[in-house]
């Protein structure tokens, strides 16, 4: 858990087009899981070991499963997602996007 | 809102990946497909001109070479277009695997290639359809490449 409770981040990558464009920021609320769960639709930037990169991603949740959750890409066609790493644990989840510049 | 836009400014950033393997790659044959089109019905146009008599005066043969200035420009713009895409998808989006599967790879892009410049010397509509038919080709072992 990230003892800053907001962080900023800039997009690269047109997976979450046209939501997000690359070059755009983002607050993420580190936060947001405390006291709720995560839940369909949420944008959220995750860290995980599964993905190929070293860099922190961010997708949107399609479905919860128990603990796990399912990331997708808004630009499906053009987004590497939970279609090729599988689900995600929670505790991956870096926090909910909460704002777009 | 006016509070977030502050707070995003005075944050440092890092990057977040939207991230897609293909780095931020998008491949796709219809590019190409669309270029060959284009060089066929610029080719089209320009067999269609014709003069309004044998000898025209000098105003309509300036509009004629004008046209035909415009037309070939897009035909080579577009021909330039597609060897390009066609390239990208070479060098970039095939693997070793997939030519071993298709082994007639290398000769297809090879040919789709040579027919691109041919394309830009000639005003020839079969030279034309051959690129199209040589790109479809392409696009179809990219097809079967996604099963």
């Amino acid at each position: 858990m990230n003892i800053f409770p907001i962080q900023r981040f800039t997009i690269h990558g047109n997976s979450m087009f046209p939501t997000l464009r690359s070059g755009q920021d983002v607050l993420c609320f580190n936060w947001a899981y405390i006291f709720s769960k995560p839940k369909k639709g949420d944008m959220v930037i995750v860290q995980s070991a599964k993905f190929k990169v070293q860099s922190e991603i961010v997708k949107r949740i399609q479905k919860v499963e128990g603990n796990k959750v399912y990331l997708i890409g808004d630009n499906a066609r053009y987004s590497t997602d939970s279609r090729n790493f599988g689900l995600i644990d929670q505790s991956e989840i870096i926090g909910k996007v909460i704002f777009v510049r | 809102m006016d509070l977030m836009k502050l707070v995003i400014r005075l944050l440092p950033t890092r990057v977040v990946l939207a991230h897609c393997d293909i780095p931020c790659g998008i491949y796709d044959p219809h590019a190409a497909q669309l270029a060959a089109k284009t060089v066929l019905k610029m080719v089209s146009l320009i067999n269609e001109l014709q003069p309004s008599v044998s000898e025209p005066p000098f105003d309509e043969r300036k509009k004629i070479i004008s046209q035909i200035s415009r037309l070939t420009r897009v035909k080579e713009d577009h021909a330039e277009l597609c060897k390009r895409e066609i390239l990208i998808l070479w060098t970039d989006y095939f693997k070793a695997e997939h030519l071993e599967k298709f082994p007639n790879l290398h000769d297809l892009v090879w040919k789709v290639t040579k027919l691109c410049s041919e394309n830009k010397r000639t005003v020839d509509e079969g030279k034309a359809a051959e690129l199209i038919e040589a790109v479809d080709k392409i696009a179809e072992v990219f097809e079967q490449t996604k099963k």
